[in-house]
């Protein structure tokens, strides 16, 4: 009832990572990953504290340069890339804790995420500053109707310092999307959330998934990974343990074997 | 715009600090204007005054640009307000070992040029790495700068300076012959102290003239930079690099940008500096020019444009103002008084303003982007006062 690696076909992959491998002194924090993101899934990626989650994550982003294996975005290898190209095709990830940026509203926090934006080029900005207006007001609109999407556009003009660590979460995911990424990588989206915000979190990384967003999610709330993701990738210890749906992960020996601490 | 159309909606639309900072401004310049008629304050040392709050002003923009925008560390302010003024010295000094007699503005295109090429230097190996390089770099580069300015004497006459140096209107049209032709003028508004305009005057205007001209154009850009979205991608870095690049933004590309331009401004007034004191030596190039520029940006609040201005001029008051104390019967050297004042308000500020004196305000949006003036959905001032914590508001 387990499926072993590589046996969905998953012909149309969005991400595909490949016996990736990456040390810390003599430790294998990650250690011949091997899996694949179809497009339009929600792929959740769980494993026991350390078994190298995050790693991987930075990984797959360009965080880190991995000592082996390749990622695949789109069929592009990004392996060695640095973190804003991998992002340029169509990655995008967010961090488990979330960041502040200070000094600025939400909407304004907002407005850094979408991609090639006219004014960020600093010439641009005198020798056609009509082009960056046009692009910063079509963006403000949009920030706005994702804001209103996630009901959050009452927080539009507070200080992004000053909202709730949940409602962080949700400008961030809701950033993340004026990004239009291809694949979302979320870094345990609830952790820390209140039960009623991570209820409509999943709401939105659903109704977000079936507009056609494919996410990757890391999350240690197992009640909210398995209603949500399908299929799931198991963790542990640098590798890939096993990867199938969440029925047949939780009846897994191995992956109890692995949360309980008797599989080593 | 809303000053013209309606004044009264501006001043309503003034947070506190920035009303005080309107206030104490306006009785200061009202005081140094009486004090100017009833001639205790030279006009001519008046105008030069203000060329030198220009000139710090300019530093504390490029500053700003770096470390308030950015959160560039650059300790060597002193380094790139040098190699202005070195830059363009070497070119149009009468004195200049190497080149000499050029038109300042060929004095200016290679101070720019120079100080680019320094920027770069430093900034290709530093910018990839963490912050804290960049601050241990610089303030390696800035000894090295005033070393070799001082040793290298084929090059730059060393500790003797170079002399020589023509203002930087010389040989332009009109106004090269401008402070000649000029009538003096001699204006008595209180009886028995007369007010003399010569052509020292006319041509401390005219530095005047130069510094507002650096001054508002590096203004202006920073300003039109600071609300872009380019400005945006520069406070994220400031606040958190790694979003940045998780959102695909080249934050390499973006540091050296900023650290190019603040570079250049600081360049500009060097450039402003040798055509103002027509002379200058490696002693221009010592470590307190630094010092000036952060105490300017901390004061004024960073990441301010208009905090930065208001620092400067703070600093010029304090290190100007305090040589009328030598009238003063003062029990011990008023030199050292001068840094212990600004010692002092550092202090008040890091304990009751810690975001400085006038810090930014408003949301930074692209203007035309929010849809006008005043729409009800504009955060008003103060949207980052609110969050004052220690404030009694």
């Amino acid at each position: 009832m387990t499926m072993s690696e590589g046996a969905l076909p998953k012909e149309d992959a969005v991400l595909r990572v490949d016996d990736l491998q990456k040390s810390f002194g003599g430790l294998a924090a990650t250690d011949h990953a091997t899996f694949a993101v179809e497009r339009g899934t929600i792929t959740g990626l769980i494993g026991p504290n350390g078994a190298g989650k995050s790693t991987l994550f930075n990984l797959i982003s360009g965080f880190y340069e991995p000592d082996g294996g390749t990622v695949e975005v789109n069929g592009t290898d990004v392996t060695g890339m640095e973190p804003y190209q991998v992002a340029e095709h169509g990655l995008i990830r967010t961090f488990q804790t979330p960041r502040k940026l200070e000094g600025m509203t939400v909407r304004e926090a907002m407005l850094v995420g979408p991609r090639k934006q006219p004014g960020e080029s600093f010439l641009t900005l005198f020798t056609s500053p009509g082009t960056v207006a046009e692009s910063e007001s079509a963006n403000l609109a949009e920030a706005e109707r994702i804001l209103e999407d996630f009901e959050i556009d009452h927080l539009a003009t507070q200080p992004a310092t000053d909202i709730s660590g949940g409602q962080m979460k949700l400008v961030e995911l809701a950033r993340a999307m004026l990004a239009e990424p291809e694949v979302l990588l979320l870094d345990e989206p609830v952790a820390g959330v209140n039960p009623t915000l991570a209820k409509k979190l999943k709401g939105q990384i659903r109704r977000l998934n079936e507009q056609g967003t494919t996410f990757l999610l890391i999350e240690h709330d197992m009640e909210f990974v398995m209603d949500l993701a399908d299929p799931i990738v198991v963790l542990d210890q640098g590798h890939v343990l096993t990867e199938g749906t969440p029925e047949g992960v939780r009846n897994d020996d191995r992956v109890i074997d692995a949360y309980l601490g008797g599989g080593r | 715009m809303s000053l013209l159309d309606d004044p009264k909606a501006a001043f309503a639309d003034l947070s506190r600090p920035e009303g005080w900072v309107l206030g104490v401004s306006v009785a200061f310049v009202l005081f140094l204007f009486v004090a100017m008629l009833t001639g205790a304050l030279g006009p001519t040392y008046f105008l030069f005054l203000v060329g030198l709050a220009g000139m710090y002003a300019l530093l504390s923009f490029g500053l700003n640009a770096q470390w308030g925008f950015t959160g560039l560390i650059n300790f060597s302010v002193a380094a790139f307000f040098g190699i202005g003024a070195y830059g363009t010295a070497l070119m149009t000094a009468s004195g200049s070992p190497i080149a000499g007699g050029f038109s300042p503005l060929v004095g200016l295109a290679v101070a720019l040029v120079v100080a680019l090429a320094l920027a770069l230097l430093i900034g290709i190996p530093t910018l990839r790495l963490r912050a804290d390089y960049l601050a241990i770099a610089s303030l390696g580069l800035a000894e090295v700068v005033r070393l070799i300015v001082l040793n290298e004497r084929w090059l730059t006459n060393g500790s003797a300076g170079l002399r020589g140096i023509p203002g930087f209107f010389d040989g332009w049209p009109v106004l090269s012959t401008f402070p000649e032709a000029m009538p003096g003028l001699r204006l008595e508004v209180i009886p028995g102290s007369p007010v003399i305009l010569e052509t020292a005057f006319w041509q401390a205007s005219l530095n005047v003239l130069l510094v507002l001209a650096f001054a508002g154009a590096a203004y202006f850009v920073l300003r039109r930079a600071h609300r872009s979205p380019w400005g945006r991608v520069l406070r994220t870095i400031r606040s958190d690099e790694d979003l940045a690049r998780a959102l695909g933004k080249n934050t390499y590309s973006f540091k050296m940008q900023s650290f190019v331009l603040g570079s250049l401004i600081m360049a500009l007034a060097g450039v402003f500096y040798a055509h103002l004191n027509l002379y200058v030596g490696p002693g221009d190039l010592d470590p307190i020019t630094t010092f000036y520029a952060w105490v300017a940006v901390i004061l004024g609040g960073s990441g301010s444009n208009r905090g930065a201005l208001f620092g400067g001029i703070v600093i010029v008051t304090i290190r100007e103002g305090t040589r009328f104390l030598n009238d003063v019967a003062l029990p011990i050297d008023p030199a050292p008084l001068r840094l212990l004042l600004i010692g002092v308000v550092i202090v008040a500020v890091m304990r009751y303003r810690p975001q400085g004196v006038l810090p930014p305000q408003r949301e930074l949006i692209w203007p035309s982007a929010v849809g006008g003036g005043g729409t009800p959905e504009t955060p008003d001032s103060g949207v980052r006062e609110r969050k004052g914590g220690d404030d009694d508001e």
